[in-house]
């Protein structure tokens, strides 16, 4: 039972080859684009969506900041199409991989740290020290700052893949408990029923906000660092 | 958990990278991102004329070289 729990989380792999790659470039490629004036409805919505983040994000950064607005657009769509598309039945999610995630999250983390090391390097010391410290307490805070500025990017990829795992057992113990009640009691299979489309409800919401807090999270680091 | 088992990871990462960082970004771009149509300032249009409208130097009489 627990090997069966945790089985959706296994990297697929199709005779030997791990069609992971597949799976990951999939959303990039049903999302299309044209150069028309005039498009159809999907890329409208796109176009749309894409304003509607850059104009949401991007007001609070400054004219550096604002050269990472393709990155962060790109961002959000992807973690968002790659969730819900994990949300439909028989499918792997690869936002449950920390992996991935990892993947996702340093290297953002890291091109805005180097940013602040290079073109604010006062600035970015000072985030080391909070003001009007007590001097016996300085070297141990800097050194818990300098943890927790290290942290941030494993707390980014591990609250996504936390997230999306935790929401993805849920329905399936949901789901389980449903099919074994319908056999036994069904006004008990009902109510567990009605539970597993709230939590299905819900799960498309934690899709969505997550791939938002992900990004939102970048754009502060980034905030931080410009 | 199956997530920790690191044999996977580097074609994971391999692959997350490139379709976030290239294949993502080049849709993003490919987007015809227009903006919504407005007045164009008169000015700007210079009418051309093929004749000039005002004597220059050096049609200028009294530029011309001096005898």
């Amino acid at each position: 039972m627990n090997e069966n729990l945790f089985s959706s989380f296994i990297t697929p792999t199709l005779m030997g080859l791990p069609i992971i790659i597949l799976i990951i470039m999939f959303p990039p490629v049903i999302m299309t684009s044209s150069k028309r004036l005039v498009n159809n409805r999907f890329h409208t919505f796109q176009q749309w969506l894409i304003k509607l983040i850059t104009k949401q994000m991007m007001a609070i950064h400054s004219p550096k900041g604002r050269t990472w607005s393709l990155m962060l657009a790109s961002l959000i769509i992807f973690i968002g199409s790659t969730n819900l598309l994990g949300l439909l039945p028989h499918t792997f999610t690869p936002t449950t991989q920390l992996s991935m995630n990892l993947g996702m999250a340093i290297p953002p983390w890291a091109g805005a740290v180097i940013l602040g090391f290079r073109h604010k390097m006062k600035d970015s010391l000072a985030h080391f020290l909070p003001q009007g410290t007590p001097i016996p307490l300085i070297p141990m805070l800097v050194i818990i700052e300098t943890i927790s500025l290290f942290i941030q990017p494993m707390a980014l990829a591990v609250r996504l893949t936390a997230n999306i795992t935790a929401g993805h057992l849920l329905m399936h113990l949901i789901g389980g408990a449903t099919l074994v009640l319908t056999s036994i009691s069904l006004p008990t299979a009902m109510i567990t029923f009605i539970i597993l489309i709230m939590l299905t409800i819900l799960e498309f919401a934690v899709a969505l906000i997550q791939a938002y807090v992900f990004t939102l999270l970048v754009s502060l680091y980034l905030h931080d660092n410009t | 958990m199956p997530q920790l088992d690191t044999s996977t990871w580097f074609t994971t990462v391999l692959a997350s990278s490139i379709t976030l960082f290239i294949l993502m970004q080049l849709k993003i771009s490919f987007h015809d991102l227009h903006k919504k149509p407005s007045n164009k300032y008169l000015k700007l249009f210079k009418p051309t004329n093929p004749w000039e409208q005002k004597w220059t130097k050096i049609y200028s009489p009294l530029s011309l070289p001096q005898p």
